[in-house]
């Protein structure tokens, strides 16, 4: 086993360490979605791709839980970074915040 | 932006149902991230074997090759470039290309979004010079860039193996194999042997204590036996596992079941690669991590599902042809794999984890 | 390093192009991401973590992990190993959080 101490960052982004993440454990945190709350943990720009199998790793051996009793964090959209820019598109198409909240008819992308 | 078939990833298994569906006539769009065809295949410059019967053993850019030309027959609309980033609320999938998101909307959905690496912790892995071993194959085999000079792996799996060769035969000094396991996890022999033929130690029940150094890695400690090695190095390249990339499935809705040969989590599916998700269809890695063989079998049943489905074929002989895929793959997969995926597919009444998505 | 003949693939590298790091030009090629093409040229610190100022690099080399951060022709957090080397790029370390209000950003 590697060595897991204070020094070892488990969330890259974040920079949250082992010994952050082992104490909200120890305050009862059991899921990704506690540790995230808790810590920050997976809030950083990767969206918790990196940290999510060491975070269950360390789960794991804190608690005992099996891994495939450890559920999946919440994933969210955009799925990757992405400039706000390109999210409120081209006005002369359409906006994405439009055709989300509203019936849009569309035409090659393009509101009719 | 209409289509019959949307084909999300341009790897092998995603090229393997573009093939099945556009040569039935079905209008298909293919997207990747890349700005090439292929995947992670290309930069594999390993033979690779056992293949389906219609392939003789080939490299994997050699591979790669044959599937993109295969293609060249059939109008099928590539969007390079591309990425997907979530899901209209009418089932659309949102598409960028960096200028703009505009909604794809398929009648059906194959999504071969491959696997992720999975990180390797300790103290100060996160410097310069410590990359995935995926990360460093990338820069000899695709951007023709040395990561470094004296490297340092973590891992013992097949992969690792092979980007070990790799990576000693454009002239880095692969000095040692780090596993924490007490046997190599490859189960290549004739690779293993090899490796161990070109003077690499495999450090086996070994594990790492730190990495050091100022702007870029410099050393790294092994524990190996109850001693400490000390190895000067630029490179260290951690092989995790893979994992299938859940995002997309998430989104959609599907469920998950756990199979930890498969990868760990991998979204629920039946024996027609069908998510749970009517339109949502998946293949390749993100189905269960498994060997290149299979990865193009999983890409060819995904496909002819589809065309079983917008009635391309009829469903007799989609069956037939389901059936013989599945008997091949059967021989090509590792045993442990192949169990893993029937015992996961035979959980698609019952799924482990369902209703994650809440918007 | 450029791998200026690979064992397996050959003579790849065919049209050479210039990047700026910090001002200063380096040898690229056509083809070659950001993260790799300053590799190349013993450029491995591409910026630092906002917390701790830790340095960081290229790590996954698919777009995931976002250590790769740096900013490219006036853009910030542009995940240079998805990048590809363009004629004249202007290429500067992620050193700390971008000034949200200016120019380059609108009003």
């Amino acid at each position: 086993m590697n060595r897991l101490d204070k020094s070892t960052i488990i969330c890259r982004c974040e920079e949250i360490s082992y010994e952050e993440i082992e104490e909200v454990i120890g305050n009862g945190a059991r899921t990704f979605d506690d540790i995230k709350r808790l810590t920050r943990c997976g809030m950083g720009p990767c969206q918790a791709k990196i940290c999510t199998s060491l975070v269950a790793k360390v789960i794991h051996e804190e608690t005992g839980k099996p891994l495939h009793e450890i559920p999946l964090p919440r994933m969210r959209m955009p799925l990757s970074p992405i400039k706000l820019e390109t999210l409120a598109t081209d006005s002369t198409s359409f906006s994405t915040v439009k055709s989300v909240l509203d019936e849009v008819e569309l035409e090659d992308g393009k509101v009719r | 932006m209409e289509t019959d078939v949307l084909i999300i990833g341009a790897g092998p298994a995603g090229l393997a149902a573009a093939l099945e569906t556009a040569s039935r006539g079905l209008a298909v769009i293919l997207i990747d991230e890349s700005s090439s065809l292929g995947g992670q295949l290309p930069q594999q410059t390993q033979l690779i074997r056992p293949l389906p019967s219609e392939y003789g053993p080939l490299r994997g850019f050699e591979l790669a090759e044959k599937l993109i030309n295969q293609l060249e027959d059939y109008p099928i609309n590539y969007l390079l470039q591309h990425r997907v980033v979530g899901l209209y609320a009418d089932g659309s999938v949102g598409v960028t290309d960096e200028e703009n998101v505009f909604p794809v909307k398929a009648k059906k959905m194959i999504m071969a979004t491959g696997a992720a690496e999975r990180a390797v912790a300790f103290p100060k892995w996160t410097m310069p010079g410590i990359m995935t071993i995926g990360a460093a194959q990338t820069l000899i085999n695709r951007d023709f860039v040395l990561p470094g000079n004296e490297a340092v792996i973590i891992g013992s799996s097949d992969f690792a193996m092979d980007v070990a060769l790799q990576l000693m035969a454009v002239g880095v000094n692969v000095k040692g194999i780090v596993e924490e396991q007490p046997e190599v996890q490859a189960s290549d022999n004739v690779k293993i042997e090899q490796v161990q033929q070109s003077g690499v130690p495999i450090y086996l029940n070994a594990s790492i204590i730190e990495a050091r150094g100022n702007g870029e890695v410099a050393e790294i400690d092994i524990e190996h036996t109850g001693t400490v090695l000390t190895e000067k190095v630029d490179l260290v390249c951690v092989d995790g596992g893979r994992s299938p990339i859940l995002d997309l499935f998430y989104q959609l809705g599907c469920s998950f079941g756990y199979q930890e040969k498969l990868g760990g989590w991998i979204p629920q599916y039946n024996s027609n690669f069908q998510t749970d998700r009517e339109d949502a269809f998946l293949a390749g890695n993100a189905a269960g991590i498994t060997s290149q063989g299979a990865i193009l079998l999983t890409g060819m049943v995904a496909g002819i599902s589809v065309c079983e489905k917008l009635q391309a074929i009829s469903h007799d002989e989609a069956q037939q042809i389901r059936g013989s895929l599945f008997k091949e793959l059967e021989i090509l997969e590792d045993k442990d794999i192949w169990e893993s995926r029937i015992h996961h597919i035979e959980r698609y009444a019952n799924p482990k984890l369902k209703d994650q998505f809440i918007s | 390093m450029h791998i200026k003949d690979h064992p397996v693939l050959g003579k790849q590298l065919q049209e050479p192009v210039t990047i700026y790091f910090k001002d200063q030009p380096y040898q690229a090629y056509q083809q070659q991401t950001v993260a790799a093409a300053l590799i190349a040229n013993d450029i491995k610190k591409f910026g630092v973590s906002r917390k701790n100022i830790q340095d960081r690099g290229l790590f996954c080399s698919r777009g995931r992990c976002c250590s790769c951060y740096m900013t490219v022709n006036g853009e910030d957090h542009v995940r240079t190993c998805m990048t590809r080397v363009e004629e004249g790029m202007e290429i500067y370390p992620n050193l700390e959080d971008p000034e949200v209000r200016r120019d380059g950003n609108g009003d």
